[in-house]
């Protein structure tokens, strides 16, 4: 007897079952088959640990991490291009074609079948064209983390500060000075955002008082931070002052260029505070406090 | 035995539950029955490896056949080829009355022969030879690119899907429309 049979003419729970054996690499390769391999997929809801998108100019790397046991996870990168998908396994480098799928078709095709956008854990944006943003903001409605690369151009990077951080759910990273060539530095701090972190090794961050004073995101941490004592101590004094105004940072971090050692007197120099463990403590008048600490070249303002 | 006379027995001081070793009472022997496939060839199989099978096993459970009347009444499966039947009753030996390994080396790699053997094996309702065949259905494409899966997995293409559902609807509106003139001819 010979039965002419086509795994989609299996019972439904045995192809499904087939369909949760399949690793991850070997699910996308099925899923592009046809619609129909893809809604396969799509209702297997496969669980997946977190993901990465590194944006470049002429292709995107998409990484995958699913847990395999309960202390083990497994990584897949794999490079899109127009047209085809590039794959280094353990087996080689693969080509996967598809001759009308651009970069957008496939990332929309894999945050289709794992049903949902907000596994991209980080989205990183590396040197791409500037009219290139607009088509990753549509391509990625949501990610939890942005990381702006040191690789960007600076109208680039800005440029994908202000749009994509729209997107964020969590933080931004931005590894390049954007505040270099701008006079108005405020406009980066206002954003409303739970982390943003910048650091530059190779050009420090030039922040006045007023600066933080701007701030509009939970946490903030810059390295490294070119501010001075002076600075530093005007911003307590107008925090002090600014009785009964609603100030939404709850940490700052800056981490002043290595080998700087921060003088605490300068710091605190006409501040009322008292001394507790390693902290010094403000209380404004309507009971808002303020802890701040130092060590060498950093220093940590802590609102509560 | 009336209900009453069940609570008055069931009241009774409890008889000791082990018996000395020398009056245990002797085994069982084990119970045989028959199934045969599309070929014909009679399989004879212990009660105990036919257990695997959820189909067989409920179809056994009330029976209370003597081996005369077992071999005189296989089980006939028209519809799984003898060979495949063949493998599902040798895995069934093997695994009587033994917990199941987590993998199972012994299944066929030859597609066909893996796609029949699901078939058989969900008909059966073996549940865990069907978890095996279908891991070793998925090891099939494993590293596959997506145009060798298709090949593997005789996958249709969109176009192809479209044409059979297109086929499909055409049947089924020519069905509709026979009906409904079969229902006006009653009428008449």
């Amino acid at each position: 007897m010979k039965i002419d049979i086509d795994i989609l003419s299996f019972p439904d729970e045995d192809l499904q079952y087939a369909i949760n054996c399949m690793d991850i690499c070997d699910l996308i390769a099925f899923s592009l088959r046809s619609k129909h391999t893809k809604n396969l997929v799509k209702s297997s809801n496969r669980k997946i640990e977190s993901s990465s998108v590194y944006i470049y100019e002429n292709h995107i790397r998409f990484g995958i991490t699913t847990r395999i046991s309960k202390n083990s996870y497994a990584h897949t990168a794999m490079d899109l291009f127009d047209s085809y998908i590039k794959l280094d396994d353990r087996s080689g480098v693969k080509y996967w074609r598809k001759e009308e799928f651009t970069r957008n078709n496939w990332i929309a095709h894999l945050l289709d079948i794992f049903n949902h956008q907000s596994m991209i854990a980080t989205l990183a944006i590396e040197n791409v064209s500037l009219s290139y943003l607009d088509t990753v903001k549509q391509v990625i409605p949501k990610c939890n983390s942005l990381e702006i690369r040191h690789t960007c151009s600076d109208d680039v990077a800005k440029m994908a500060f202000f749009k994509l951080s729209l997107i964020v759910v969590q933080s931004v990273k931005v590894r390049k000075n954007i505040f270099r060539k701008d006079n108005d530095i405020s406009k980066f701090l206002t954003p409303n955002l739970k982390y943003v972190s910048f650091d530059d090794p190779e050009y420090p961050f030039k922040l006045i008082s007023d600066d933080l004073l701007t701030l509009n995101s939970d946490n903030l941490s810059i390295e490294p931070a070119n501010i001075t004592e002076k600075e530093l101590n005007k911003f307590l004094k107008l925090w002090m002052k600014r009785n009964h105004t609603f100030y939404r940072p709850k940490v700052i971090e800056l981490f002043l260029k290595n080998g700087t050692e921060i003088d605490e007197e300068e710091v605190f120099k006409g501040v009322k505070y008292e001394a507790k463990y390693d902290e010094q403590r403000l209380k404004r008048r309507d009971g808002k406090e303020l802890d701040v600490y130092i060590a060498y070249n950093y220093i940590k303002f802590q609102f509560k | 035995m009336s209900s009453t006379e069940q609570g008055t027995s069931s009241a009774a001081p409890a008889e000791p539950t082990t018996a000395p070793e020398s009056a245990a009472a002797p085994e069982v022997p084990e119970s045989f029955y028959y199934v045969h496939g599309k070929d014909k060839v009679v399989h004879k199989v212990s009660a105990g490896a036919l257990q695997h099978s959820a189909l067989i096993h409920g179809m056994i459970s009330n029976l209370g056949y003597t081996e005369e009347q077992a071999k005189a009444n296989p089980f006939p499966f028209e519809n799984i080829d003898g060979d495949i039947l063949q493998m599902v009753v040798d895995w069934c030996n093997q695994h009587k009355g033994k917990p199941t390994p987590p993998e199972d080396t012994n299944l066929p790699k030859q597609k066909e022969k893996l796609f029949d053997l699901v078939l058989a094996v969900n008909y059966l309702e073996i549940k865990e030879l069907l978890t095996y065949c279908c891991k070793q259905v998925a090891m099939m494409v494993k590293g596959k690119s997506p145009e060798e899966i298709r090949e593997i997995w005789m996958i249709p293409t969109d176009a192809e899907d479209e044409a059979a559902e297109k086929e499909a609807k055409k049947r089924a509106g020519k069905e509709a429309a026979g009906e409904t003139a079969a229902a006006a001819g009653d009428a008449k």
